[in-house]
């Protein structure tokens, strides 16, 4: 091992020395151009002219988020400060980091607790915060990892050389919506381990293209067609009698030649396919990378085992996409980390990340952190061994004892949030664009676009993008169900895909131009329609129709147009339907009729009169019925109307039979095809109809391009909105109401009563009985203090009429004012409160009576008072 | 044609009045016109009426073979004859007649809907022929009996019924009664039976029914049985190996022996008999057994065969129906092309080449044809060798099982031969204790009849055997030959027809393209 890590070492020191060689190399240019002779003022006036007019391409921020962007000070306590247990896991750390370093002196410095928006340094473990979100997309790692790709918009590292000096919690970088490839991971980690992966964060080397999310070189997933599995037949074993086939005539020899000719022409163009493969890649081939190998990036490694993976693989967080452990991208590791332990590569990566194992457990390719956790170690058959090994290397790094039982602290990060609505709408701003080879993809959040239009994909000709070859669209939400929208550019055919759910069941339309009458095909649901129709061809001259399931076993319908009739009249408003010169409709067996008047094919040929019929052949059979009918309207000698002759009708029939020779027959059958030439004409004519009326209908649709809210959206379903909200408005009211009804005048009776006990007769009678007296004393009392108030009232009056006539002589003019207005309250208080007594008097026993009634009747008396009544 | 409804002279129906009835009832119009050129066949009508003709005895219906519907309503039949030809009748019209009893619809099996209103029917039945039965209209007439409710009740499709106007319904459960023991019955009498009344009426007669219902389904269950025995022997009849599956040979063996039942009586005989009875069965039902085996082997032979050769003309046919769709398609085209032709020199060319056309066809699907015959007598040829070696093999081992049987039964005679004299022996010496019945004492006068009859004895059972032998024998050859025949028979049928098929076929396009020669000629 320790030649091993030797080994690395010195390649990447001798690595860094050559990136440092082509540093001074880049620098030089730009200090030749220092010393360059001094320029004169219209020199310089025209640079200034020429710097103007270049575009200034602001670098982007080496820090993600500014000091000014947020408040620190809003932040929770975990974020500003280290709780004791941090503070001696940063000493740990900072102790394992200086033996690191001794031990192993030419390998760069760990990653260890880089510091936080608040200028915190937390250690990086701490930093990823298991959760698990209550979306279901969010359950499984590629849905997780495509919406950490989309939610977050990238930031390239300060300096691609170094990991970043500043680690943003997950919550943050949410917040913000952007971050740089260890922000990424760190979410992403995050979210899989609370849904239950065994995810890492990997600190380690990248190529340029994924560490500056360059996907220009990359075929978009989407316009990789799928490998249709051919399903090769399982071969019958020949029958016991199977028939020998005939005797082959032909010579062998020849059979032979050919094959050797074909195959050398096929040889010939695979050479000529490989050849120009060879060139196109030669083409697309980037510029070597003069940092390759030392850009540092941050991805995710989920290994196998839990949630059924069956194999361990990384994901790129800015692409989302995985990866095997073996992709040329992933260029080595320094280190590794999850909520719970950190571990540091201790294998050779001079290969990439080809040969590197990883088996945790196994203390020589993985240096850990901490001792304690329950990472599986090695194997289970050697694990006091490894124990012992294990205690050994951590003397080795001269750990302390006490270090043994130390376990990594929680997570100083707030529980990761995420909002439905933020949630959905996923991209920064609801958008995002990525560039794929050869291929763009735009993506927009629900509802942003008024026409629903979620991901448009453009597919070009060139390496550059310039000649676009075609667009598919994806729309959702739409009224008209339309779901896929598929531009050709180079043909000029537009396929429009639509879900189940259209008003006229269309399924697939393609066509060039919205005018009718031109080549179109539109499929549609053919169970979603009465007429049982799949499919309808239409070109300029011809329309045809495909049919399933119908009772009357029509499945085929083609119908032939002539030229247009000029009108004489100029009723424009009425529509001049083209003549129909052939209709062809084929029918499928009816297994009810026998083969010789099952139809299977009628042709019209309208303008001759011809009406050509073929049957269905019978099972042993190889020729069918036919029968050619043609009228003429002719008139005999006599000038009698010929009504049938023999020639019009010439009929071939497998089995000849007797009544089928008939003129009377034939007649007859001539007359029903005439009527049914009639109704095909029909149907005809209303298909183009309805395809006129479909066209119109799409027209209608796209230009205004309604969007359908669910029912269950409560965010945006406006009506819903308003009828929950008065709901629960007439909900509440109903409940003030019923807790007004609810007022129990035998409660408090009852209260006294044990509970949950029926109630005998005695009981029953003794809380009627005591409600009534209540009730009567209530009365009483009522009419007590009534009446003591009138006495008051009357008392006081009284005393200030005695009080009036004693001092009446020295009373002055205001006195006296205010005296009479006492009086003629007070007498007004008196005579009130007499009423009130009255009426008191006169409802009491009244009341009295209505209560005692109304016991008679309470539903938990009842039973015991029956008897009484 | 005068029609003399008041008068009581009865009329034949002779061909003038069918005829005249045909044609009145026949197409109308211009059709009619072709169809009075032509003159209808009896046999292309569907529907009769021949109401109000004072018909007395119905007659001349023979030629309506595929008749329909037949009215023979407001008549004065008496007696319900002539309709046997008329199989295909669905709907019979014969009310307001003077029937007195139902009879002559045993072949009307299709019959659905009858009507035999006010007549003189006092009893239903002869009807059970008719079992699409739906509608049945009795009224009016002089049905006196309950009883004839319950013969209905073998009509599962029966839905309409009939009966106001009888006697029976005089009687007041006449209603509830119909409701009970015709629970599948819709309308009663031009009603819809109310399902309420329907309960009423079932838990009303319960009982009734349910004695009725018991009794149907012992019989049907005696039926069933009687029918699975029929099944289980004639499987065993197709195996050849039938009645082995027991005693039964053995027991024919002794049937007819007279002198052996007698011998039977002797001592030490009984238990003789019995070992051997146990032997010989045992040998019997390993025959049985062998011979379903070997039966379902041939069965799986054949199902091979019969799979392989229709896979074979099924494959041929599709190509041969693939030719034939090419050509067509072909045809039209030319057809066109020579219609449209104007100069008659191209057409001549045109018309050789269709010529040809034709010709190639014919040689192509001729040759497809030959092919088949060929391949599929060579597979027949082997079928028909693996076959006859089966069959063969098959004999043989019966042969030899039967052989033992036949061991058996010498081995049983010459001990009973033993002990047949040892006992004569012993009455010559007057030793014999047991008594004897006389008649087998007869057989014990001298050495000679006791010898003859033992002997005779043993003869029988050894014809017996040898019958047996034979027969299945026979059968098997016979069986394997026929099948044979068959299968060889069918081929050449299959082959002329496939023949006579393709000639026709290229004989109509020749005629087509003569006949369109012929009109350019004409041109």
């Amino acid at each position: 091992m320790e030649v091993l890590k030797e080994k690395v070492e010195e390649e990447e020191e001798a690595e860094r020395e050559e990136a440092a060689e082509r540093g001074e190399k880049m620098m030089r240019p730009v200090e030749m151009r220092r010393e360059e002779p001094p320029m004169t003022q219209e020199m310089l006036r025209d640079l200034e002219k020429k710097l103007s007019e270049i575009e200034i391409v602001i670098p982007e921020q080496p820090s993600i988020i500014t000091k000014d962007t947020f408040d620190i000070s809003k932040l929770p306590l975990s974020y500003q400060s280290n709780t004791l247990k941090e503070e001696h896991l940063l000493q740990v750390a900072d102790n394992f980091a200086r033996q690191y370093s001794h031990l192993c002196p030419d390998r760069v410095p760990l990653f260890l607790h880089p510091l936080n928006e608040c200028e915190v340094p937390k250690f990086v473990s701490t930093t990823i915060r298991p959760t698990l979100m209550p979306y279901p997309e969010l359950y499984n790692w590629d849905s997780c990892a495509q919406f950490v790709s989309d939610f977050l918009s990238m930031v390239p590292l300060p300096d691609p050389l170094q990991p970043p000096s500043y680690l943003y919690s997950p919550t943050t970088v949410l917040t913000h919506q952007k971050g740089n490839c260890f922000d990424f991971s760190t979410l992403l980690c995050s979210l899989l381990l609370g849904a239950g992966y065994d995810a890492y964060c990997v600190n380690g080397y990248g190529s340029q293209d994924l560490c500056q999310m360059d996907l220009t070189r990359d075929v978009c997933p989407l316009t990789m067609k799928h490998k249709e599995v051919v399903q090769e037949e399982e071969k019958v074993p020949p029958k016991k009698y199977a028939i020998k086939p005939p005797r082959d005539l032909s010579s062998r020899f020849e059979q032979e030649q050919e094959m050797k000719k074909q195959q050398e022409i096929k040889v010939e163009e695979e050479k000529r396919r490989k050849e120009e493969e060879q060139r196109l890649l030669e083409v697309e081939k980037a510029k070597i990378d003069p940092l390759h190998g030392l850009r540092v990036h941050a991805w995710v490694l989920v290994l196998s085992g839990k949630r059924e993976v069956p194999e361990s693989f990384f994901i790129d967080p800015f692409t989302g996409r995985s990866y095997s452990t073996r992709d040329d991208h992933f260029l080595g590791i320094e280190s590794l980390w999850n909520q719970k332990n950190y571990w540091i590569n201790m294998q050779d990566c001079w290969h990439g990340c080809k040969d590197l194992v990883f088996d945790l457990g196994d203390p020589v390719r993985w240096e850990y952190l901490l001792l304690g956790t329950d990472k599986a170690h090695l194997s289970v058959a050697e694990d006091e061994e490894d124990g012992m090994n294990d205690d050994e290397d951590v003397e080795n790094l001269g750990k302390e004892d006490e270090d043994k039982s130390f376990d990594m602290p929680s997570s100083w990060v707030e529980k990761i949030e995420i909002s439905p609505e933020v949630f959905e709408t996923r991209c920064p701003n609801g958008k995002r664009v990525i560039q794929y080879k050869k291929a763009k993809l735009e993506k927009w959040a629900p509802y942003l676009n008024s026409n629903g239009l979620m991901c448009r994909l453009t597919t070009y000709e060139d390496l550059e993008c310039t000649k676009t070859l075609e667009i598919k669209e994806w729309y959702q939400n739409r009224e008209d169900m339309l779901e896929l929208k598929h531009i050709n550019k180079s043909t000029g055919l537009n396929i429009d895909y639509f879900k189940p759910g259209h008003p006229q069941a269309l399924r697939v339309h393609s066509y060039k131009s919205m005018q009718p009458e031109m080549d179109r095909v539109m499929e549609f649901y053919e169970t979603a329609r009465v007429d049982g129709l799949i499919k309808r061809e239409e070109t300029p001259k011809t329309m045809t129709e495909y049919y399933q399931g119908r009772t009357d076993f029509l499945s085929y319908r083609h119908v032939d147009f002539g030229d247009r009739v000029k009108k004489l009249a100029l009723n424009s408003a009425e529509s001049n339907p083209r003549p129909m010169v052939k209709i062809t409709e084929r029918f499928s067996r009816n297994p009810e009729k026998p083969a010789d008047e099952d139809v299977a094919e009628r042709v019209f040929l309208t303008p001759e009169e011809r009406i050509q019929v073929r049957y269905h052949c019978w099972d042993d059979r190889i020729t069918a019925s036919k029968r050619e009918f043609l009228r003429r309207a002719e008139v005999d000698s006599k000038g009698n109307k010929i009504i049938m002759t023999p020639d019009m009708c010439i009929s071939f029939e497998v089995e000849p039979t007797e009544h089928t020779k008939k003129l009377l027959y034939q007649y007859e059958a001539m007359m029903k095809l005439k009527n049914e030439e009639k109704l095909s004409r029909h149907q005809a004519w209303e298909s183009e109809l309805e395809v006129l009326e479909i066209l119109k209908l799409r027209e209608e649709e796209e230009e205004v391009h309604a969007l359908t809210i669910s029912i269950y959206d409560t965010k945006r379903n406006e009506k819903s909105k308003e009828y929950r909200e008065a709901m629960e408005r007439v909900m509440h009211e109903e409940h003030l109401r019923q807790v007004e009804a609810q007022l129990d005048y035998l409660a408090p009776f009852l209260a006294q009563l044990p509970p949950g006990e029926k109630l005998t007769r005695w009981q029953a009678m003794r809380v009627k009985d005591e409600c009534l007296s209540d009730f009567k004393q209530r009365l009483i009392d009522k009419a007590n203090l009534i009446q003591a108030r009138f006495e008051k009232e009357t008392q006081e009056l009284q005393k200030k009429q005695q009080w009036y006539q004693e001092n009446q002589v020295t009373l002055t003019a205001e006195d006296e004012d205010w005296y009479l207005s006492y009086c003629s309250q007070a007498m007004f208080r008196i005579r009130i409160l007499e009423q009130r007594l009255n009426r008191h008097k006169e409802l009491a026993p009244l009341k009295y009576l209505a209560l005692e009634e109304k016991l008679h009747k309470d539903p938990r008396l009842v039973e015991f008072l029956k008897v009484f009544v | 044609m005068q029609r003399l409804y008041d008068s009581v002279e009865p009329r034949v129906m002779d061909e003038d009045m069918l005829k005249l009835a045909v044609g009145e009832q026949g197409p109308q119009e211009e059709a009619g016109q072709l169809a009075r050129q032509e003159g209808i066949l009896f046999k292309d009508v569907l529907s009769l009426r021949l109401d109000f003709q004072n018909i007395l005895r119905i007659d001349s219906l023979w030629q309506f073979e595929n008749l329909r519907k037949l009215q023979l309503d407001n008549n004065i039949i008496e007696k319900i004859e002539g309709l046997e030809h008329l199989v295909h009748l669905v709907w019979l019209d014969l009310s307001f007649n003077n029937i007195e009893a139902i009879e002559g619809l045993d072949t009307l099996v299709n019959l659905e809907d009858l009507s035999l209103f006010n007549n003189r029917i006092s009893k239903i039945d002869s009807l059970d022929a008719l079992v699409k039965l739906q509608v049945l209209s009795l009224g009016n007439n002089q049905i006196g009996n309950m009883m004839n409710i319950i013969y209905l009740r073998r009509f599962k499709d029966l839905r309409t019924l009939s009966l106001s106007g009888n006697p029976i319904t005089e009687s007041e459960d006449y209603k509830m009664f119909i409701y009970a023991y015709l629970p599948d019955l819709v309308y009663l009498d031009f009603r819809r039976i109310d399902d309420h009344m329907k309960d009423l009426a079932g838990s009303k007669h319960q009982y009734g029914i349910d004695e009725l219902k018991h009794r149907e389904h012992l019989i049907q269950a005696r039926l069933d049985d009687e029918r699975a025995r029929q099944e289980e022997l004639k499987k065993h009849k197709v195996a050849f190996v039938e009645h082995l599956n027991g005693s039964f040979l053995f027991d024919s063996m002794y049937a007819e022996d007279v002198d052996g039942n007698k011998l039977a009586s002797l001592p030490g005989v009984g238990e003789l008999l019995q070992a051997y009875k146990d032997k010989f069965v045992i040998i019997c039902l390993n025959i049985f057994e062998y011979g379903l085996k070997q039966q379902e082997k041939r069965k799986l032979e054949l199902d091979t065969f019969n799979e392989c050769i229709q896979e074979a003309i099924q494959e041929n046919q599709e190509q041969g129906k693939r030719r034939i769709a090419k050509f067509e398609e072909k045809h039209l085209l030319s057809l066109n092309a020579i219609r449209e032709e104007s100069d008659l020199t191209n057409i001549e060319i045109k018309i050789v080449e269709y010529g040809e056309d034709i010709t190639e066809l014919f040689n192509v699907l001729m040759t497809l044809e030959m092919q088949l015959v060929e391949q599929l007598e060579e597979t027949i040829n082997m079928f028909e060798r693996n076959i006859t070696d089966l069959v063969a093999l098959f004999i043989e081992n019966v042969q030899s099982l039967m052989a033992q049987c036949r061991d058996l039964e010498n081995h049983h005679h010459e001990k009973l031969l033993e002990i047949s004299i040892n006992t004569l022996e012993r009455i010559v010496k007057g030793e014999l204790d047991e008594d004897l019945p006389d008649d087998v004492r007869a057989l014990f006068v001298d050495k000679d009849t006791i010898v003859n009859a033992v002997g005779a004895s043993h003869d029988i059972h050894l014809l017996k055997i040898d019958n047996r032998e034979d027969e299945l024998v026979t059968r098997t050859n016979s069986w394997c030959t026929h099948l044979v025949d068959t299968i060889h028979k069918d081929e050449i049928m299959r082959n002329r027809r496939r023949v006579k098929e393709i000639n026709q076929y290229i004989d109509h396009m020749q005629n087509e393209l003569d006949n369109l020669e012929c009109s350019d000629v004409i041109d």
